[in-house]
């Protein structure tokens, strides 16, 4: 496969990945805003997902509007939905001729609605949830239909492990966001709202309740987010299926590149699977994160070096 | 008072060949098609010119336009009625193309070796040397199979007295066959059944046609050749064709950065390296093909590709150098090289055509210039054009001015009526201009002319330009069995 195309997809299955993700926690940070939290601060996910400053920031921090505005339609933001929705469409049509017509047509599609300035109005003067809510079934049909119709061939590969690498860039991101509102106070913080709303962001509330049966532990929630194997938002998870993806281009590698990439996603799995939970001392956890994160991007630059030709 | 008809705004146009009508009524091709749609309510037929609209919209058929910043998604305008010809038609033009074609191509090869025509003086020998498209550099290269013209979009025309004339042989990157597929795969969405009960010639072997050729001039090298399609990228007006053909034929889709040359061998950077290219069927202009040897600002191309090409490691489709066979001021001769190469006479008549270079040609123009059309020789999409009938006094003086400063680059044609055919057009059907613009196909096996190609249309009333650059549009083409 040409390297170009290979990034482009890659890149195609991150934006899109990134797209849904935001989708949701901006859906639950609004939901948590309204219902129970009282002087609910959106600053942690605008200073991710913002592209602001912080005294930018302050301003905006009074109306949910504003951060619609700034998160899901501003053109300035590159972060925002709309530009991850645009970059997504300018990308497939970049390898049209590697997607089918039908994930063409989907997110072609997705490309118009996110473009209908109905949108903005709905947002104003009705119902965030049910635009947002309308934007996130867009994610969910792009998925299936990409699951229903692409062929197993190199280009769903990369398309795979952009999807689930970016998805361990975003819970990790997710969890400093909501932990950051708590100030990283772990023990102390047992009965704060922001680990139900963690786990909402990350669609795993209900099997939380499941596996833990109303047992509400911080250590749990963390134990579950990072480490779970069945929980398809789990930094854990992620990996193995970036893993899993990555070991199908073994006969398409060169073999040096494939020992390099191997390599490092393999330290990361398992500087996360032999993590034990109930050790970190006050304040080393959002190191942990950090330095995760970091590690997350190595496995990018890894690929962009050695199957993308960009050095 | 009459019942509402579709037909009712039709009004006849003097010295205009009409595609639907004659003196005696309906011509008999369109009779099914008018009598399936003449009793629909006006708000079907607007419903279904929606409908194809919402098409092209969903499916990306679109092209962006940028300016300020944000691209705005445009769709080249369709016209939901089909312009029909008859079998018989057809027939006469296949056969004209192909001799034509059949010519062009012994044209280029003598022009670019032997040069035994500007010997026998059948074509003066300054105007090939003054032609910017023709290429020194392409003198002694031995093509495959020595095919230049592998893919030409031959535009047609049809003039008040209903016979075909060749108006423009394009030989370079011709442009606008997947809006023939498209236009056809919207034609049966909003009119169902009526494309059999036409007996409509189907157009959807044009991809598999293309790629077979493609393949068979790489085996001259290798036994399974690897055939890219070289596109300008994402920018690009075309690119929807680009992705669409490559997809169709299930070859890579390349930009210029994807390919690099090593030994006079052609690359393309792949996740395992470097793999070989046998074939290149590129949509990119002579001028930005090669760095090295035409345009050095070029990003378009690649360096050291003219290098391999000439040393036979790589097949160019089309070739190198095709704009000395197209250009206006050499078109007035292809009559002659039919009968020169040949020894037959033209199948499908020239539009007469006047050298701006010929002092006595010049003065006949410059004194009847209000029913000319002046074109620039080497300029295409409707740029660089006066029509004398529509022009002011101003206009005219410019040109004649500029004529004068470089008689070479321009040439006079009479004004042609251009045929009109029904457009949906406010609720009713309308006349407007058309041409025609079937592909043909020429490989190791011979010449293939899909039955179709794609009519162009003047949409605004009374206009004779049909370029899509000009607020053109286009129409589905149907050659009947």
């Amino acid at each position: 496969m040409l390297s170009r195309v290979a990034e482009t997809i890659f890149w195609l299955g991150r934006y899109m990945e990134r797209t849904n993700g935001m989708l949701q926690v901006i859906r639950t940070s609004y939901i948590s805003s309204q219902d129970e939290v009282s002087d609910y601060s959106w600053q942690p996910l605008l200073l991710t997902y913002g592209n602001l400053k912080k005294e930018a920031v302050k301003g905006l921090d009074e109306s949910s509007l504003l951060i619609f505005d700034q998160l899901i339609f501003n053109r300035e933001n590159p972060s925002s939905i709309f530009n991850n929705v645009t970059t997504s469409r300018e990308n497939a049509r970049a390898i049209q001729d590697h997607i089918t017509k039908e994930v063409w047509q989907c997110l072609n599609d997705y490309y118009h609605a996110i473009r209908d300035v109905q949108l903005e109005k709905q947002i104003k003067f009705a119902d965030p949830i049910s635009v947002i809510d309308n934007l996130i079934k867009y994610c969910f049909l792009y998925t299936g239909t990409m699951d229903m119709t692409m062929p197993r061939g190199e280009g769903f590969t990369y398309l795979n492990i952009g999807k689930f690498l970016e998805r361990a860039v975003l819970t990790t991101d997710v969890i400093r966001i909501k932990l950051s509102e708590i100030n990283y106070e772990l023990e102390e913080q047992e009965e704060a709202p922001e680990w139900k709303y963690l786990l909402y962001s990350l669609y795993g509330y209900e099997q939380y309740f499941k596996i833990y049966r109303g047992n509400f532990k911080p250590e749990f929630v963390l134990q579950m987010v990072l480490q779970n194997t069945f929980y398809p938002h789990s930094i854990l998870y992620s990996l193995e299926q970036v893993d899993l993806y990555f070991k199908r281009l073994r006969t398409a590698s060169l073999p040096a590149s494939y020992q390099e990439v191997e390599f490092i996603i393999g330290k990361t799995m398992n500087a996360v699977k032999y993590r034990k939970i109930d050790s970190f001392e006050p304040g080393e956890f959002n190191k942990y994160l950090l330095e995760l994160r970091s590690s997350l991007f190595q496995i990018a630059q890894s690929f962009s070096k050695n199957y993308f030709g960009i050095s | 008072m009459s019942a509402y008809s579709i037909l009712e705004a039709y009004l006849e146009q003097p010295n205009v060949w009409d595609e639907m009508f004659s003196a005696e009524g309906i011509r008999p091709p369109y009779k099914n098609f008018v009598s399936a749609i003449e009793n629909l309510p006006p708000v079907e037929m607007t419903h279904k010119d929606d409908l194809a609209k919402k098409l092209f919209m969903s499916q990306g058929i679109t092209f962006t336009v940028y300016n300020s910043g944000e691209g705005i998604e445009k769709i080249f305008p369709f016209d939901i009625i089909p312009r029909i010809i008859r079998n018989e038609e057809w027939k006469l033009i296949e056969a004209g193309i192909k001799q034509r074609l059949k010519v062009l191509n012994v044209f280029l090869k003598d022009i670019y070796h032997e040069q035994f025509i500007l010997k026998d003086a059948i074509v003066p020998a300054d105007l090939i040397f003054s032609c910017p498209a023709f290429l020194r550099e392409m003198m002694n290269v031995n093509v495959p199979f020595d095919i230049y013209t592998h893919i030409a979009g031959v535009d047609l025309i049809r003039d008040s007295d209903g016979s075909f004339y060749v108006l423009e042989d394009n030989l370079r990157t011709p442009s606008g066959v997947s809006y023939m597929l498209e236009n056809r795969s919207i034609t049966y969405r909003i009119f169902p059944d009526l494309l059999p009960k036409n007996n409509v010639l189907s157009v959807k072997d044009y991809p598999d046609l293309l790629f077979k050729n493609l393949i068979n001039i790489g085996r001259q090298n290798t036994h399974d050749p690897t055939v890219v399609l070289l596109s300008p990228g994402i920018y690009n007006s075309a690119y929807f064709e680009h992705s669409t053909l490559a997809r169709l034929m299930g070859i890579e889709l390349v930009e210029g950065r994807d390919l690099v040359v090593d030994n006079h061998k052609v690359y393309m950077k792949t996740t395992k390296g470097l793999q070989k290219v046998d074939v290149i069927y590129r949509r990119v202009d002579d001028e930005f093909i090669d760095p090295l040897v035409f345009r050095p600002d070029s990003m378009l191309g690649v360096p050291g590709l003219y290098w391999a090409y000439r040393k036979g490691n790589v097949a160019i489709v089309n070739a190198m150098g095709n704009g000395v066979a197209d250009d206006k001021a050499i078109y007035s001769y292809v009559p002659d090289m039919i009968r020169y190469y040949l020894n037959e006479e033209p199948i499908l008549k020239n539009v007469p055509t006047y050298q701006l270079a010929n002092q006595e040609e010049r003065e006949f123009v410059f004194a009847n210039m209000e029913r000319m059309v002046i074109k620039k020789t080497n300029e295409s999409g409707g740029y660089g054009m006066l029509i004398g009938s529509a022009a002011t006094q101003k206009e005219m003086d410019t040109f004649k001015e500029d004529i004068l400063k470089d008689p070479r680059s321009f040439i006079g044609q009479p004004i042609i009526s251009l045929s009109s055919t029904p457009c949906y057009i406010n609720g009713f059907l309308q006349p407007r201009r058309v041409d025609l613009r079937p592909f043909a196909l020429y490989g190791p096996d011979g010449i293939d002319i899909v039955p179709g190609g794609l009519t162009r249309v003047a949409l605004k009333e009374g206009s004779l330009v049909v370029n899509s650059s000009q607020g053109g549009g286009s129409k589905d083409t149907w050659v009947l069995a």
